[in-house]
């Protein structure tokens, strides 16, 4: 079987990718709560949620995280990751149901440490609603092998 | 009424550990079902399915609940990968705290133990959070 994975020295600083469109919704947010055992108001009491600075309910933030990582993999072809080793992250803005978020994520750096096998890349990622607005940043780290051993 | 934790109510130095949850097959679906994430065949739990787990569980500990009006931000580092059938429980430590006028901001340090009692992921959250007696969405409205 071809791997069509891309390797260490294959991914250049600068890339770009840009992920298709995701609307969340009312389900997301429901068996995200349900999944992670996070009932927080915030999430769960429409009633209670209509009086608040937001208006409504508002997604879990890990939801936002755990959807952008899903459609990185919609947006470009998958590194030969060997572990994904951690993240930086910001919560700018709220994501409502009905929002439509994007992920746009570039090469920010690459690290090689000397090991024959691998190295590590970084990704700015920006996660941005239907009108453009941030809703959630961050930095991501992640060791990908190299073709040498492959 | 409802209890509820507010920022004065924290004091630097607080742990918190939270009850151990095994990770399983079916975590890993969902997870990988709601986030179009495709399955690794392997075993492995997705990377940040635990930091996902950890978040429930910190709400099932003795302190009532936190009245958190935002996750501001957070820094994360995964020591090691974990696997279907492995079990991880949560300890958060009140790191820091800054008063502001619409709350107060709290910084947690969080662990993610497995079985053996070794750190798998570890990192830091930045939440604020509400003071008694402000407008805040909380588990106790007084309406």
């Amino acid at each position: 079987m071809t791997d069509v994975r891309r390797y260490y020295e294959e991914i250049e600083v600068g890339e770009q990718y840009e992920s298709p469109g995701r609307t969340v919704t009312e389900t997301d947010i429901v068996l995200f709560a349900g999944l992670s055992g996070d009932y927080n108001v915030l999430h769960t009491d429409a009633e209670l949620m209509k009086t608040s600075i937001f208006g409504e309910r508002i997604a879990h933030g890990l939801l936002g995280l755990a959807i952008q990582s899903g459609l990185l993999t919609r947006a470009t072809k998958a590194y030969a990751t060997v572990a994904f080793v951690g993240l930086r992250w910001k919560f700018k803005g709220p994501i409502k149901i009905g929002d439509t978020v994007r992920l746009r994520a570039r090469v920010l750096a690459k690290r090689d440490d000397g090991k024959p096998d691998r190295g590590l890349i970084t990704l700015q990622r920006t996660v941005v609603n239907q009108r453009d607005e941030v809703v959630q940043e961050g930095e991501t780290d992640e060791l990908v092998e190299k073709r040498a051993l492959a | 009424m409802t209890a509820a934790t507010y920022f004065e109510d924290v004091e630097i130095g607080d742990v918190e550990v939270g009850p151990a949850m095994t990770l399983t097959e079916a975590h890993a679906a969902l997870y990988r079902g709601l986030t179009s994430e495709s399955p690794d065949g392997s075993g492995g739990i997705p990377a940040l399915l635990p930091l996902v787990l950890a978040t429930g569980l910190a709400w099932r500990t003795p302190r009532p609940p936190l009245v958190v009006l935002a996750f501001m931000s957070f820094d994360w580092t995964i020591h090691r990968e974990l696997r279907v059938g492995e079990t991880i429980h949560g300890r958060a430590r009140a790191a820091l705290k800054r008063s502001m006028r619409e709350g107060g901001v709290l910084i947690e340090d969080h662990e993610l133990i497995d079985q053996n009692g070794d750190v798998a992921q570890s990192g830091r959250f930045v939440f604020l959070v509400a003071k008694r007696g402000t407008a805040r969405p909380d588990p106790a409205p007084t309406a």
